[in-house]
């Protein structure tokens, strides 16, 4: 008896959590969702512009993203242009080679998030 | 000391709850652009505000005739400033073993002290100090689940991605390790009601894993289906060797070996590993280890998340799946 009343302890307990976590998921985080170029992919020109997508609403001031081009220099156009769950800034032609991708993002429930990655032009 | 009942266990979690201030900074295991899940077997390496429930296993233990054991545990971590966290959990135990009655109940309370000695985001690596105590007479001892003595095991543990490889290393640097090593002493030398000594244990494990949600947002995304992009596959192994005050005890090392896969998700995350006995005297067949996992930061963001007191300075980052 005592058994089954612990267990129906640990359920109770549990559930509560997942119905709070259910009534909290409105405000959640900013994860990358995908990006344009692809994560790691390889494109045959430069592209014009980079396009971070996240699962979240982000705050445009303290959200962030710099390209560094094949040289090592920057090559973005400066401040991203953000928008709900989008970021994207413009891309300087550099040439082929690997673009390497910064960002950092806040997301609207002051969560910081961040990572970087890279793509490639040419072959 | 008498056997605490489930009633003061249950106050002792919700009061951890209840006097949870809200204050600045967040976090879970995050290092760098690295996130290290909550293993089930061993510990990760970082302070933070966690809830495991339940963790479940089965198994059959090493005795003549194999005993079926099952587990089922409960821990609630908490930090209390940004670098030092305390958690207490405690487990209960069945063991049914054929010729020989049930024995159930639970083990002796456990509560450890957490601090977090450095992360480097650069190299994605973490360590950490923790002391565990096992607070003696708090469990069904006459059973032989609880002991009448504590145990203490100060512990290090760390953790390190592979995210600093060079790019060439490509989809290996979704890879980490995790380890802890702790040395086990317990406050009494000698069992008067077993009549044994008490051995002091050096405990160790750790973990290798395969970030997934990191493959997809850090090297290279393959548009492998969702489901698949938050997947840690994993093998832990954690091990316990006698060392000193052992006269009288097998000497052998046992542990187990848990191959199995974490679910990670926003809030909350879900493992299933199975368990290999090393030898003998670890077990008899293959048994299974589950575990239900909350991330209290994300949950409880201004809330229960908090740290008791001030913060780190640093909000947390998240899995980018």
């Amino acid at each position: 008896m005592q058994r089954i009343s612990l267990m129906r302890t640990w359920i109770a307990t549990a559930s509560a959590l997942v119905l709070a976590l259910a009534t909290t998921a409105a405000g959640a985080h900013a994860f990358l969702d995908h990006a344009s170029p692809l994560v790691g992919s390889t494109v045959a020109a430069a592209p014009h512009e980079v396009t971070l997508s996240f699962t979240q609403s982000l705050e445009p001031s303290f959200s962030t993203v710099e390209v560094i081009g094949p040289k090592g220099a920057r090559v973005d156009a400066g401040k991203a242009q953000i928008s709900g769950n989008t970021m994207r800034v413009g891309v300087k032609a550099a040439g082929p080679g690997t673009y390497h991708v910064h960002w950092h993002a806040l997301s609207v429930d002051t969560h910081k998030t961040q990572g970087s990655f890279t793509f490639h032009v040419g072959q | 000391m008498p056997r605490l009942s489930w009633c003061p266990r249950a106050c002792a979690f919700a009061l951890l709850f209840v006097c949870l201030p809200c204050s600045s900074a967040l976090a879970h295991c995050f290092v760098g652009a690295r996130f290290f899940p909550a293993t089930l077997a061993t510990d990760d390496p970082c302070v933070a505000d966690e809830l495991s429930l339940p963790t479940v296993s089965w198994s059959k233990t090493g005795d003549v005739p194999p005993a079926t054991e099952w587990d089922v545990s409960g821990e609630l971590s908490k930090r209390i400033t940004g670098d030092l966290g305390i958690s207490i959990g405690d487990t209960w135990t069945q063991i049914r073993q054929p010729g020989n009655p049930t024995l159930a109940g639970f083990s002796d309370l456990e509560t450890t002290l957490q601090y977090q000695l450095m992360k480097n985001d650069q190299h994605e690596l973490a360590m950490l100090l923790g002391l565990i105590f096992d607070w003696g007479g708090t469990g069904a001892s006459n059973s032989g689940i609880g002991t009448p003595y504590s145990q203490i095991t100060p512990t290090f543990y760390f953790g390190k991605g592979l995210g600093d490889l060079p790019d060439d290393a490509g989809a290996l640097r979704a890879f980490a390790i995790t380890g802890q090593i702790g040395y086990q002493f317990p406050t009494s030398s000698y069992d008067v009601a077993q009549g044994a000594y008490i051995p002091q244990l050096l405990v160790y494990g750790g973990s290798i894993q395969y970030s997934m949600p990191y493959l997809k947002s850090e090297i290279k995304d393959y548009q492998l289906p969702d489901f698949i992009n938050h997947l840690i596959p994993i093998v832990e192994a954690q091990f316990s060797t006698p060392v000193a005050n052992n006269y009288g005890n097998s000497p052998i090392t046992t542990g187990t070996v848990n191959p199995g896969v974490i679910y990670v998700s926003s809030y909350y995350q879900v493992g299933l590993e199975a368990q290999i006995p090393v030898n003998r005297a670890s077990g008899t067949g293959v048994g299974v280890l589950g575990q239900l996992h909350f991330y209290l930061d994300d949950m409880f963001p201004s809330s229960f998340g908090q740290p008791l007191l001030g913060g780190t300075g640093a909000a947390p980052r998240q899995p980018s799946f």
